[in-house]
C-alpha cells in the first residue's frame, strides 16, 4: 500500500535495439518513396508532376500533423498531470522530438510547390491580383494582403518553428530527467506544456487554413482548423497505440498492459466521434444553408471522381471505430485495436486526400504508384526516425514522478 | 485516480483532521438535518422575491402577448432567446462535471458534481420557460411535438432546428434528471436511515428502497458510467443544436461552421463560472471548506481559463474568416458589431470572456476566493452579452437600411430575466435545504486515497522522496482549510 | 439459537471488511451479502458476483431508439406527407441526424435505468430492506445466513479477528421494515 514499494521487476532502463528487419524495412520503404517522388517530379507530363506535389503535400502534412499532435498529447499529459500514460510517454516524446525534421520537410514541399506553381495556384499566379490582367480575380485580390508568398512563408516558418521548438524541448526535458532525476524537469515541462498548448491552440487553425484550406482559396470555413486538429489528433493517437502494440509484440514495455491500451482505445474512440462531429457540423451547416460560395467545396467533392470516396471516408473514420471500439473486449484485444489503428490511419489518409486533391489535381485524381510510393516513403521515414530515437533512451521515463501510478493503472 | 498508489505530488481533495466516514455524513447532512440558518433565510427570501417578479412578468406577457417585450419588426428575437441560450449554456457544466470528468477519472469531481447537476436541472428549467413564454400562445406549446394530424393537417417540420431543439432540450433535461436522481439514491438512503417519523417516511419513499448491497452498487456504478458515456455526446449535441438555431440560417454573423463547437465551449465556460459562483458561497455558508478545497477552486479556474481561451480562438476565427471570405455582408456584420451602435456590448463580451479570464494565469488570482468569485460573475455577464451580441447585432441592421432599428428592452424583458435568476436561486436553495449538496458516498471514496490525513500518514511512514514531500507541503500553502501548523506537522516519524 | 436469522459483522473500515470476507471464505462460511455506504472496488470478484449485463440492455435500448427516431422522421417527412421545404429533398438525411440521435440517447438512458430499477426492485415507496441502519452511514456490513452456517462462535471470532467493531445476531432479516 505504500506509494514507493518497488515490488515490480520491470527493467525500465531497457532500450529498443533498432536493427535487423525493422531497420531494413523502413529504409527500403524510404528508398522506394524517394525513387517514386523523383520519377514523379522529373516526369514530362505536367499532371504527373502536379499529382506528385499534391501527394508530397498530403504526406508531408500528415507526417507533421501526427508529430505535432504527438507533442500536443505529450503537453496535455503534463498540464492535466496524467499518471496513467507516463509508462508509454516515451513514444509521443520520440514523435515530438522529430517534429523539427517533419516541419522542415513540409516547408521544403510547400516552398517548392508554391514557386513551381504546382500547389496554391488558386491564389499564387500571374495577374491574379492585377486589375488590368485577364486573370484578375477580385476575391483573391481582396485577400492578397494575407495570401501572398512572403507573409505565407513567414507564417509557415513561424508556426512550425514554434511548434518544433516547444515539442523538441518537451522531449529533451524528459530525457534529461532520466539523468538528473529531480522534480525540476517535471516543473519545467508543466510550464512549457501550457505555453505550447496556447501557441498551438491559437495558431494551428491558421496553419491549416494556410497549408490546406488555401489550396481552394475562394472557399472558407471557420470550422476547418478544428476539423484538421481532430484528424491530426486521432491519427496521432493511432500511431502511438500502434507503436506500443508493436513494441509489446517484440517483447518490450512489459509495464504497459491492456489497461493502458484500453485507455488509448477509448481516446481513439472519443476523438473519432469528435472528428465526425466536427465533420458533420461543417458539412451539415453548408448543406443546409446552401450558399453557392460555400457549397462549391462539397460540389467538387460530389463529382463522380470523388463522391464514393467522400462517403467511404465517413464509414472508415466513424462507423468502423465506433462499432468496433464500443465493445470493451475488443478495445482490450491487441490484435483488434491494432487493426482499428491501421484502418483509421488509412482512413485519415483518405480524409486528407479528399481535402487536398480536388483543389490541386482536380479531375485528374488518381490512385496508383505515386500515391502508394509517396505514402510508403513517408511511413518509412517516420518509422526510421521514431524507432531510431526510441533506441537512444530508456523505454520508460525512469524518474517520472507518476511512473509508479502508471504501473498500477487499472480500469 | 483513486488508488492506494496515488503519487504524493497530488494535492489532497479532502482536508481536515480526524475525518471519518461518520464525520463526512454528519458534515454534509448538517444543513439537511438542522433548521436553516439566517443566511439561508435571507437568500431564500430574496430569491423568492425575484421568483415573484418572474411570475408577475411572465403572467403579464401571457395576458398581453409578446408585444409586452421590446421586440420590433426588425429585431424579432432579442432578450428571450438571449436568456434562453444563456441558461442552457449554464446548464451544461453540471452534466459535464458529472460525465466528462468521470470519464477522465478526475476524482475531484466527486465533491462538486451533485450541486453542479442540480444547477444544471434548475438552469434548464429556467431556459425551458423562455421557450414556452416566447411562443405567443403558450397554451399550444405541445404543438412542437409530432402529434397526429387532428391538430392541423401537417406534421411538425423536422427540417427545423427549432424542432430539433425541442427534442434536444427535453432529452437533456430528462437524462440529466435521471442521472442526478440515480446519484442521489444512496445519499437519500443515508438521510432516511438517520431520520425518524414523517421525515423518515418521506425520504424512504424518495430513496426507492436503496440498501447498498453488493449487486446494487455494482449496477449503480455501471449505470453511472454508461450515463456518463452517453451524456457526453448529449451535452455536445444540445448546445450544438442551440447553435444551429442560428447557424443553419443565412443571416450574416450567424451562418458560420464553427458555431457548434464554439457554442459548446462557451456553454462549458459559463457553466463552470456559475458553479464557481455558487460553490464559493456554498462552501462558506455550509462549512464545506474541507470538501470543496482550494484545489477544486483552482481547477475550476483553470477550466474557465482554458474554455475562455477556446472561445477567444473562435471569436478571432470568426472575425478573420468574415474578412477572408470576401463577403461584404459578413464583413459588415462584424464591423457593425465592433464599431456599430452596439459596440459596447461587443467589447463587454470581449473583455469579460476573453481578456479578464486571462488573469487566471496568475496563481495568486486563481487561488484568491474573492477575486475568483468576482471573475466568475464577470464571465457570466460576458456570456450573456455574447448571446446578445450574436442575436441582436446580426438582426438590427438587415439588408435594407430603411428597416434598420435598435432594440430597447421593456420592464417585462428585464423582469423576466431578473425573475428567472430568482427562480433559479429559489430552486437551488430549496435543494440545499432538503437534499445533500455533496455526494456523500462519492466523497467517502476519497478518504483512503486522496485525503490530507491519508497523505500525512504516508509521510509519517517515511519511504517517500524528500523532494516530492517538500513539493507536496509547498502546494498546501494555498489551502485556506489547512493551517500553517498542520503543514509543519507533516513530518516523518 | 434457532430464532437467529442473520449474523451481522459490522466493520468501520472497508479494507478490514474485505479481510473479513477473505477469512470467512477461507473457513467455508458462505456470505449472504454485504452492505456498504459506498461502492467497494473489487468486492464483486471476491464474492463471485457476475459482471452486470446492463451495458447490453443499454445498447439494445439505444438501437431501438435509433430505429424509432428514424422511423418517426421517415414516416412524417418522407412517407406520410412529403413537402418541399427550402428546396431540401423529402428524405433530408443530414437534417434527420439530430433528432435520431436525441431519441437514441433518450431511450438508451431511460431503458437502462428502468432495467436497473427493475432488477434491483427500486421504486418509490419500496420498503427499504436494510440489515443495519448504519450501513448507509459509516459501517461496512457482512451479512451471514445463520441457518446455513452452523458454527456461530467461530464466525464471530473470525469477524472480530478481521477487525469487526460489532457482531450482531438479528432475529429479523431486515431491521427497517415499515
Amino acid at each position: 500500500m505504500g506509494t514507493h514499494s518497488h515490488h515490480h521487476d520491470y527493467n525500465f532502463s531497457e532500450q529498443f535495439t533498432f536493427t535487423g528487419r525493422a531497420k531494413v524495412v523502413s529504409l527500403v520503404a524510404l528508398a522506394l518513396g524517394i525513387v517514386t517522388v523523383a520519377i514523379g517530379l522529373l516526369s514530362s507530363d505536367h499532371i504527373t508532376v502536379e499529382r506528385t506535389y499534391a501527394n508530397l503535400l498530403l504526406m508531408g502534412y500528415y507526417f507533421t500533423g501526427v508529430c505535432a499532435a504527438g507533442g500536443c498529447f505529450l503537453a496535455l499529459q503534463y498540464v492535466t498531470q496524467a499518471g496513467w500514460s507516463s509508462g508509454l510517454i516515451r513514444i509521443p516524446q520520440a514523435m515530438a522530438y522529430i517534429l523539427p525534421i517533419a516541419s522542415l520537410i513540409l516547408l521544403v514541399i510547400v516552398v517548392a510547390g508554391l514557386f513551381s506553381h504546382n500547389l496554391y495556384h488558386h491564389w499564387y499566379g500571374e495577374g491574379l491580383t492585377d486589375p488590368n490582367s485577364p486573370n484578375y480575380d477580385a476575391l483573391i485580390a481582396g485577400k492578397a494582403s494575407y495570401l501572398n508568398a512572403p507573409s505565407f512563408l513567414v507564417r509557415q516558418v513561424g508556426f512550425m518553428g514554434a511548434y518544433s521548438i516547444c515539442a523538441w524541448l518537451l522531449a529533451k526535458y524528459s530525457y534529461s530527467e532520466d539523468l538528473h532525476g529531480s522534480l525540476n524537469s517535471y516543473k519545467k515541462s508543466f510550464k512549457l506544456s501550457a505555453i505550447f498548448l496556447v501557441i498551438f491552440g491559437f495558431t494551428s487553425p491558421i496553419w491549416s487554413f494556410d497549408t490546406i484550406m488555401s489550396l481552394e482559396a475562394h472557399w472558407f470555413s471557420t470550422m476547418f482548423g478544428w476539423y484538421n486538429f481532430a484528424a491530426m489528433f486521432v491519427s496521432s493517437l493511432c500511431v502511438i497505440t500502434l507503436i506500443v502494440i508493436l513494441l509489446k509484440r517484440s517483447g518490450y514495455m512489459a509495464w504497459v498492459n491492456e489497461n493502458h491500451l484500453h485507455d488509448l482505445g477509448k481516446l481513439i474512440f472519443g476523438f473519432s466521434i469528435f472528428w465526425t462531429y466536427v465533420w458533420f457540423a461543417q458539412f451539415m451547416l453548408i448543406w443546409y444553408a446552401n450558399i453557392p460560395e460555400e457549397t462549391v467545396y462539397f460540389y467538387k467533392r460530389w463529382e463522380p471522381e470523388y463522391k464514393p470516396w467522400f462517403w467511404i471516408n465517413i464509414v472508415i473514420n466513424f462507423v468502423a471505430p465506433v462499432l468496433i471500439l464500443v465493445n470493451r473486449d475488443f478495445v482490450r484485444s491487441r490484435k483488434i485495436l491494432a487493426f482499428v489503428c491501421i484502418l483509421l490511419l488509412l482512413g485519415h489518409w483518405l480524409d486528407y486526400y479528399i481535402m487536398v486533391m480536388p483543389g490541386t489535381v482536380e479531375m485528374h485524381r488518381g490512385f496508383g504508384w505515386i500515391e502508394i510510393g509517396a505514402a510508403l516513403g513517408f511511413v518509412g521515414l517516420f518509422a526510421f526516425l521514431v524507432l531510431n530515437k526510441l533506441s537512444k533512451h530508456a523505454l520508460a521515463p525512469v524518474k517520472h514522478p507518476f511512473l509508479e501510478e502508471s504501473l498500477h493503472h487499472q480500469i | 485516480m483513486s488508488s492506494h498508489n496515488e503519487s504524493i505530488l497530488r494535492e489532497p481533495l479532502v482536508t481536515g483532521k480526524d475525518i471519518t466516514y461518520a464525520k463526512v455524513t454528519d458534515d454534509i447532512l448538517l444543513p439537511v438535518e438542522n433548521k436553516p440558518n439566517k443566511a439561508w433565510w435571507i437568500g431564500f427570501i430574496m430569491a423568492a422575491l425575484g421568483a415573484s417578479l418572474w411570475v408577475v412578468s411572465v403572467g403579464y406577457t401571457f395576458w398581453t402577448g409578446i408585444g409586452a417585450w421590446g421586440l420590433n419588426k426588425t429585431v424579432g428575437w432579442a432578450w428571450d432567446i438571449t436568456d434562453f441560450v444563456w441558461w442552457v449554456g449554464i446548464g451544461h457544466a453540471g452534466t459535464l462535471i458529472s460525465a466528462v470528468l468521470l470519464l477522465f477519472r478526475q476524482n475531484w469531481r466527486n465533491s462538486i458534481n451533485r450541486s453542479a447537476e442540480a444547477m444544471t436541472i434548475f438552469a434548464v428549467i429556467c431556459a425551458a420557460t423562455y421557450v414556452v413564454a416566447h411562443m405567443g400562445r403558450p397554451w399550444l406549446a405541445y404543438w412542437i411535438f409530432p402529434l397526429p394530424n387532428q391538430f392541423g393537417s401537417l406534421w411538425v417540420n423536422f427540417n427545423s432546428p427549432l424542432v430539433w431543439d425541442a427534442f434536444a432540450i427535453s432529452t437533456y433535461f430528462t437524462v440529466s434528471l435521471v442521472f442526478w436522481y440515480c446519484g442521489l439514491l444512496p445519499d437519500i438512503a443515508s438521510v432516511r436511515d438517520r431520520a425518524a417519523g414523517l421525515k423518515r417516511r418521506i425520504y424512504s419513499i424518495m430513496s426507492f428502497g436503496w440498501n447498498g448491497s453488493v449487486k446494487t452498487w455494482q449496477r449503480f456504478e455501471i449505470v453511472s458510467l454508461i450515463l456518463a458515456g452517453i451524456s457526453t455526446p448529449l451535452v455536445l449535441s444540445v448546445h450544438t443544436i442551440v447553435s444551429m438555431d442560428f447557424a443553419t440560417s443565412v443571416i450574416p454573423g450567424w451562418h458560420t461552421t464553427i458555431f457548434p463547437p464554439y457554442f459548446v465551449a462557451g456553454a462549458i465556460f459559463s457553466g463552470f463560472a456559475m458553479v464557481q459562483t455558487l460553490l464559493l458561497v456554498m462552501r462558506k455558508v455550509l462549512n464545506f471548506e474541507n470538501y470543496i478545497t482550494m484545489f477544486h477552486i483552482e481547477s475550476m479556474n483553470k477550466i474557465i481559463l482554458a474554455t475562455g481561451s477556446i472561445v477567444g480562438i473562435a471569436y478571432l476565427t470568426e472575425l478573420f474568416i468574415a474578412w477572408y471570405s470576401g463577403s461584404e455582408y459578413e464583413m459588415y456584420a462584424f464591423s457593425n458589431r465592433i464599431a456599430g451602435p452596439y459596440w459596447w456590448a461587443y467589447w463587454t463580451m470581449m473583455t469579460c470572456n476573453v481578456i479578464s479570464p486571462q488573469l487566471f494565469w496568475f496563481k495568486r488570482i486563481r487561488t484568491s476566493i474573492p477575486i475568483s468569485w468576482v471573475l466568475s460573475i464577470v464571465v457570466n455577464i460576458g456570456m450573456w452579452f455574447e448571446r446578445f451580441v450574436i442575436i441582436v447585432t446580426s438582426l438590427h441592421r438587415d439588408y435594407i437600411p430603411s428597416s434598420w432599428a435598435m432594440f430597447y428592452p421593456t420592464w417585462v424583458d428585464v423582469g423576466i430575466f431578473v425573475g428567472s435568476i430568482g427562480v433559479f436561486f429559489t430552486l437551488f436553495l430549496l435543494f440545499l435545504r432538503f437534499l445533500p449538496g455533496i455526494a456523500i458516498a462519492e466523497v467517502k471514496l476519497l478518504l483512503k486515497s486522496a485525503s490530507l490525513q491519508q497523505k500525512a500518514k504516508l509521510i509519517r511512514e517515511g519511504h517517500l522522496d524528500a523532494e516530492q514531500v517538500t513539493f507536496f507541503k509547498n502546494s498546501l500553502g494555498k489551502y485556506d482549510s489547512v493551517t500553517e501548523k498542520e503543514i509543519n506537522e507533516l513530518e516523518t516519524k | 439459537m434457532s430464532n437467529i436469522k442473520y449474523i451481522i459483522g459490522s466493520f468501520a473500515d472497508p479494507d478490514e471488511m474485505m479481510d473479513g470476507i477473505d477469512k470467512l471464505q477461507a473457513n467455508n462460511v458462505s456470505i449472504y451479502d454485504c452492505f456498504t455506504p459506498m461502492p467497494i472496488h473489487g468486492i464483486e470478484a471476491k464474492l463471485g458476483v457476475k459482471p452486470s449485463r446492463l451495458p447490453i440492455a443499454a445498447f439494445c435500448f439505444g438501437i431501438t431508439g435509433t430505429c424509432l427516431g428514424f422511423s418517426l422522421l421517415y414516416y412524417t417527412m418522407t412517407y406520410d406527407w412529403p413537402m418541399n421545404i427550402g428546396g431540401k429533398p423529402s428524405l433530408p438525411l443530414p437534417a434527420f441526424v439530430p433528432v435520431t440521435f436525441e431519441v437514441t440517447i433518450l431511450l438508451c438512458a431511460l431503458g437502462m435505468v428502468a432495467t436497473f430499477f427493475f432488477r434491483n426492485h427500486l421504486f418509490p415507496g419500496r420498503a427499504p430492506r436494510v440489515m443495519d441502519l448504519r450501513a448507509t452511514d459509516d459501517r461496512f456490513i457482512i451479512a451471514i445466513d445463520a441457518n446455513d452456517n452452523a458454527d456461530h462462535g467461530k464466525i464471530e471470532s473470525l469477524l472480530k479477528e478481521a477487525g469487526a467493531v460489532e457482531v450482531k445476531y438479528n432475529e429479523r432479516k431486515y431491521v427497517s421494515y415499515e
